[in-house]
């Protein structure tokens, strides 16, 4: 094992775990900023991917698609905030089937309009680094770098802005929140759109690499939720650290085992581990 | 989803469950609400019309009635769990499939066709399963939020579709194709008339028990449990072990339904027990309305028949129409269809007979804790 048979391996690695992190983060946002388990958050991550392949399909360059994804999924899902979630805050349960059901309406609509076809879009970058005779593709290290830059910023904006501020007071306590005049069910609002946002973002960056069609985001969403359960709900860290721990073991463990088994064996080790730590790994050492 | 008690209820009642037994009883209630029972009546007339449908029916569409009695066993074992206990479980498809596959073995690796030892196979597979399910999602020192079970069944039934389109002796993506068929004694059970009335015996005999078994004592429990499980546990009721309880019961119907499915198209595989298949079960039932047992029923024909004219007419819409009508349901009726014609007192019911026995006499326990 030289640092040539190593290398492409750990880029790998990081380079699906970027993409995974940036597309539990939504989840794991709403999840926690709201108790609502959006069971719809796959088909937000194909309606950004959708977004980059209308744009594609107009003679756009790709690079506006993925900009405009964002936007196109938060307007979405404001929408769908306002006129539907809404109602469901106080009935976790409820939301959950009600997302899923948003989440079959979308899937089946994209699904009517790509007729049942994969498409493939190039990426807006081509080409590799080569640091020695390593290739490292282009387009990989700008995920890597966008997942760290979103990261960031949406940690800074938590923790930092007054919005977050509003943000994590409604979450806290709503009713004070309501009572020092925070206007929570906007606030509200706008934690959906923006954890909608983040899908979207990480839908439109995953086209290049997965070709698309309808089930783009089936797959993510229960290990999303299984992600974001294993950093613990209720805190951005978390999530960001359970994406991290499943993402690194979707893309490390099939070097070592068969994919399949590789699947179920970290689907379970995750079942059990939050049924032991219900509170998720940040507890492990906050105690 | 979960509505409080009936009007009569809205008062924390002054200990126990006593207040559950004056829901219903035929008191001084405000005079709008009947006294009429309607519940009977749509189970009545379905037992007829069910009873002698494939009498006047062409082949095809018998076929399509047994297939929506089979698989209203499967939403009514939803029904036990979510309308009865508040599981919120996506896992069924899991015990279906798992029954579907393992009767399949026996069939075509051992050559069992018998109907009288498959069937039961059948049961036993989907309570296994439904064990080992529990084992790992329900039981534990914690009681698990409703979120992780519903995560964890879900979960479970992604995992093994996946191992199992991915075994070869099983047949990976294409399942086990050409089940012979049931026989019984030297009988063969053909598809059409005389499947159905296999199936439909099976389903009024599932169906008959569980309404017994909720309307005892035991399902007073149950309707404590869904609706404040933590004064019961108070009580000194074993919650977990009843949840655990009514999880494996349900986990057999799904696997009894199971096996019948399978060889009643002749054919098992992988998407029988995925979570796609496992949340249509869900529908299913939430359509109908949780926590009636008949509307289960009730959802799984009405979804299947209207879901057939529409495929007819537009195919790829059918899904769409479908997530919009859950949605509509969800939002508008989240008591579900048999809530337009079954007032809510009605839905929750009386409970048992007037014999209580001593260790269930709450009203005693009550004076005990007060």
């Amino acid at each position: 094992m030289t640092a040539a048979d190593v290398a492409p391996f750990l880029f790998d690695v990081v380079g699906s775990m970027a993409i995974f992190v940036l597309a539990v983060l939504g989840l794991g946002v709403i999840a926690s900023m709201m108790g609502i388990f959006n069971f719809a958050h796959g088909e937000f991550l194909l309606l950004g991917a959708y977004t980059v392949y209308l744009a594609h399909e107009a003679g756009l360059p790709t690079w506006v698609g993925m900009i405009a994804a964002p936007f196109v999924v938060a307007l979405i899902a404001l929408g769908l905030e306002r006129t539907i979630i809404r109602r469901f805050y106080a009935t976790p349960v409820a939301a959950m089937i009600s997302t899923f059901a948003i989440g079959l309406v979308l899937r089946e609509s994209v699904r009517l309009l790509l007729g049942g076809q994969f498409y493939s879009v190039e990426a807006p970058l081509i080409g590799a680094f080569f640091i020695g005779d390593v290739a490292l593709s282009k387009w990989r290290v700008v995920i890597i770098l966008m997942t760290v830059i979103v990261l960031a910023a949406s940690y800074l904006f938590l923790s930092r802005s007054t919005l977050g501020l509003y943000v994590r007071a409604s979450l806290e306590n709503p009713g004070l929140a309501r009572a020092s005049a925070i206007p929570t069910s906007r606030v509200y609002a706008g934690t959906f759109a923006f954890g909608a946002a983040l899908a979207g973002l990480a839908g439109g960056l995953m086209v290049p690499i997965y070709s698309l069609n309808a089930d783009i985001g089936v797959p993510f969403l229960i290990k999303s939720f299984l992600a974001v359960m294993v950093g613990g709900v209720g805190s951005f860290e978390g999530s960001v650290l359970g994406a991290s721990f499943i993402g690194a073991g979707a893309a490390g463990l099939p070097w070592a085992i068969k994919p399949v088994v590789a699947d179920v064996l970290l689907f379970l080790v995750a079942i059990l581990f939050v049924k032991y730590r219900p509170t998720g790994l940040l507890s492990l050492w906050r105690k | 989803m979960k509505e409080p008690l009936a009007a009569a209820v809205r008062e924390p009642p002054p200990c126990g469950l006593q207040h559950l037994r004056s829901v219903n009883m035929a008191s001084t209630m405000s005079a709008s609400t009947s006294k009429r029972k309607v519940l009977p009546w749509i189970e009545g007339t379905l037992l007829g019309v069910f009873l002698f449908l494939p009498l006047v029916l062409e082949h095809y569409w018998v076929l399509f009635t047994t297939r929506i009695v089979i698989l209203g066993l499967l939403a009514l074992s939803f029904d036990m769990v979510w309308g009865y206990v508040g599981i919120l479980s996506f896992g069924q498809a899991l015990f279906f499939g798992g029954a579907g596959y393992s009767t399949a073995l026996l069939a075509t690796k051992l050559g069992v066709t018998s109907a009288l030892i498959l069937l039961p196979a059948a049961l036993l597979a989907g309570l296994l399963i439904s064990l080992v399910m529990a084992a790992i999602i329900l039981f534990g020192k914690r009681s698990p939020t409703a979120v992780f079970v519903a995560l964890g069944t879900l979960t479970g039934s992604y995992v093994v579709e996946r191992l199992l389109r991915g075994w070869s002796y099983v047949g990976g993506q294409n399942g086990i194709p050409s089940l012979p068929r049931l026989t019984i004694g030297t009988m063969e059970i053909e598809e059409g008339i005389g499947f159905y009335y296999l199936a439909f015996g099976l389903l009024v005999l599932v169906y008959v028990g569980l309404r017994w078994a909720v309307r005892s004592q035991f399902g007073l429990v149950l309707a404590g449990i869904r609706e404040q499980e933590e004064r019961l546990a108070f009580l000194g009721y074993q919650t977990q072990t009843y949840k655990g309880i009514v999880f494996c019961l349900a986990g057999m119907i799904a696997g009894l339904s199971g096996g019948l499915y399978s060889f009643h198209e002749g054919f098992v595989g992988p998407a029988q027990l995925g979570p796609v298949f496992s949340t249509q079960v869900a529908l299913y039932s939430m359509f109908g309305g949780a926590g009636t047992l008949i509307g289960a029923v009730i959802g799984t024909g009405s979804i299947e028949a209207v879901g057939y004219y529409v495929s007819q007419y537009w195919e790829t819409g059918w899904p769409i129409l479908l997530g919009m009508l859950l949605l509509a349901i969800v939002t508008y009726r989240p008591a579900g269809l048999i809530s337009l014609v079954v007032s809510e007192r009605e839905r929750i019911g009386t409970f048992g007979g007037e014999a209580v026995s001593a260790s269930d006499n709450i009203a005693e326990r009550c004076h005990e804790h007060a």
